[in-house]
């Protein structure tokens, strides 16, 4: 039904999100990643950087494993907006045929890839947490379906690009080699200021935390009933950060930057203590990938127990004082007067 | 804006996600024994909507794209306050990715000569987020997703939102016409009204679109006009945990001695 020419698509993009220079995690993430897949294909790891002075940044993206890098430069993409940034990125998606785009699964990602994916008719897979490719480069985009009960693999074989959003904090981040050398090219700007759709006012993202960064985590879930004392005393003792479910999020007891799930963040800690947190399916979604889990809840039957290393079946509001004082006594030294 | 403008509400009906269960022998999802239901974000949008018409006037129309029970959604739209609602719905359709979904529902907004679409941030069963920007990008609208807070701006015709963003949030001003996917759980949507409610059930008829009505090619739509194939399904093999139950803290602290996991 199409008469697409799937030979004359070739290299692995991979999208690098910035914001006033920030570089989100995802992109070196999916840099990694990516990298093995152009290998598998035997085609070039080409990063993409829209924005406003980011030469710097595309310079970070060859230092993090790009063989070449193509820049789009203009005030117009900052900050970001859907419309110049999907119609910039497609318009280089149409010129220069890549096989793969990777895009990350942020808020900014999901927000634009489809206004590259509707012009161009590429295929598009949403939110994945694992990709390969097949021996005739077909790309096996896999994500979590239904609630995160099966691991679908999603595949294009009749349209090009195949592009997929792919979710933060499931992949190791790429290592900065300084010495690594790339090549960097500008490309046109086709997008002008007069034919935008939108005006960003004010973009406030002071408070981020990086939780998919944490080695220790404790959560918060809809048993704490707003009081988040027990919660912030034992992260404290354990040297964690504080997470929630969607459930303390909604409530706006904790901000979203930190929730923990299907729609939030995917951690990876060495320890994470689920705090009167059900363990909901979307929930578990996002903490599956932790060393060793800790579920505190007063209700024996609660389906986080199944999902837990240890389990300790209580009222929060005793066990995690009782919990910090025992772990605070134990990291005091001895002093003897 | 335009005086009265047509606010199009994008629902879908879904398998209530907790009921969703696997056949042991075939590994294949039994989604039958599952309740259908509207799918819950689009309660949130369903009730940006009724906002925006509190504030400026106009109608709202709910439209659902789906097999003839799908109508059953427009039901539960129109009992919360829509004035109308509409089911897109032929079998044509059947098998449709995010791409012709996103083509069939923007073919209907021009139908209905919308002037604002609302939508929920994903649905349950699906979860891609990516039908509402493809509304848009079929359409050439602008579009603003992940939607906390919504505010019509009747003199200049445009309308401001406060998106939520990694870390924080932003404030955007789109120009209508406009597509908008509201963040899940972001407003509290309204009960259904009495007198509505009893309309939806014993009166209220939906429309029925068919690819015919929408000037749409049907070699446009359905499974072999999808970019994406489902390759396969894997039953996710739950991570393996000890499950200890232990009774007090200093076990607990034990226990998790042995682990290094602890400062
Ligand atoms: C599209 C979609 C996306 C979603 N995405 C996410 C997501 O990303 N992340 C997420 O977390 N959820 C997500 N959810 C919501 C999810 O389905 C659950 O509703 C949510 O996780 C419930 O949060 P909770 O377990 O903290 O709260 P609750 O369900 O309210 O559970 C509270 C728990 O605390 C226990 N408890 C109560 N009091 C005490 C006490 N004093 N001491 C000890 N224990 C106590 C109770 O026994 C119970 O187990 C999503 C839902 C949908 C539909």
């Amino acid at each position: 039904m199409t008469d697409v020419n799937s030979e004359e698509y070739e290299d692995v993009w991979v999208f690098v999100e910035e914001h006033d220079g920030e570089v989100m995690g995802v992109s070196w993430e999916l840099l990694e990643e990516a990298k093995s897949l152009a290998e598998e294909t035997g085609e070039d790891l080409v990063a993409l950087v829209i924005g406003h002075d980011v030469h710097d940044v595309a310079e970070r993206a060859v230092s993090r494993g790009a063989d070449r890098v193509l820049v789009a430069d203009d005030e117009v993409f900052e900050p970001y907006r859907a419309d110049p940034y999907g119609e910039q990125f497609r318009a280089m998606v149409e010129a220069r045929k890549p096989s793969i785009v990777l895009i990350g699964g942020t808020h900014t990602g999901r927000d634009f890839a489809g206004r590259v994916a509707v012009p161009s008719h590429a295929g598009l897979t949403a939110d994945c947490t694992e990709i390969d490719v097949d021996d005739d480069g077909v790309l096996q985009a896999r994500r979590p379906a239904f609630g995160g009960n099966v691991l679908a693999t999603i595949i294009c074989e009749e349209h090009r690009p195949q592009m997929a959003t792919i979710r933060p904090g499931v992949f190791e981040s790429a290592p900065a080699e300084p010495d690594r050398e790339g090549q960097i090219e500008h490309v046109d700007v086709v997008v002008d200021e007069a034919d935008t759709l939108t005006e960003v006012l004010e973009r406030n993202t002071n408070e981020t935390v990086d939780i998919t960064e944490a080695d220790r985590i404790v959560a918060a879930g809809g048993g704490v009933d707003g009081d988040l004392a027990p919660i912030r005393r034992l992260a404290d003792a354990l040297d964690a950060e504080v997470a929630a479910s969607r459930r303390a999020v909604d409530e706006g007891w904790i901000e979203g930057s930190r929730q923990v799930g299907q729609t939030g963040k995917t951690v990876r800690p060495e320890l994470y203590v689920a705090v009167g947190i059900s363990g909901a399916v979307q929930h578990l979604e996002g903490m599956n990938d932790s060393d060793v889990v800790v579920a505190i809840n007063n209700d024996p039957n609660a389906p986080i127990f199944e999902h837990a290393d240890y389990g300790i079946v209580g009222d929060l509001f005793e066990v995690c004082p009782a919990l910090a004082e025992a772990l605070e006594e134990t990291d005091t030294p001895e002093v003897t007067p | 804006m335009t005086d009265h403008p047509t606010i199009v509400v994008g629902i879908k009906q879904v398998p209530d996600d907790d009921e969703v269960s696997i056949d042991p022998d075939t590994g294949r999802l039994d989604r039958s024994s599952a309740p259908a239901v509207l799918n819950r974000p689009d309660r949130n949008a369903l009730e940006a909507a009724l906002g925006i018409r509190d504030e400026v006037g106009g109608r709202v129309v709910a439209m659902t794209m789906g097999p003839p029970p799908a109508a059953e959604v427009l039901e539960v739209a129109v009992a919360m306050g829509c004035d109308d609602g509409v089911l897109v719905s032929d079998v044509a359709f059947g098998g449709s990715d995010t791409w012709p979904t996103s083509l069939t529902l923007a073919r209907t907004v021009e139908y209905l000569d919308g002037d604002i679409v609302v939508c929920g941030e994903e649905t349950t069963d699906s979860s891609t987020g990516q039908v509402p920007p493809g509304i848009a990008a079929h359409l050439g609208w602008a579009q603003l997703t992940y939607v906390e807070e919504l505010e019509p701006l009747p003199e200049t015709g445009q309308l401001a939102a406060r998106r939520d963003v990694e870390g924080g949030y932003e404030r955007v001003i789109a120009d209508l016409p406009v597509v908008v996917a509201v963040a899940f759980g972001e407003n509290h949507p309204r009960p259904a009204g009495l007198h509505r409610k009893i309309y939806a059930e014993t009166e209220f008829e939906p429309v029925t679109l068919d690819a015919d009505d929408l000037g749409i090619d049907e070699n446009t739509v359905g499974l072999a006009a999808s970019p994406t194939q489902v390759g396969g399904m894997d039953t996710i093999e739950g991570v393996e945990r000890e499950r200890v139950t232990v009774g007090t803290v200093d076990e607990l602290i034990d226990e998790l001695a042995g682990t290094e996991v602890l400062p």
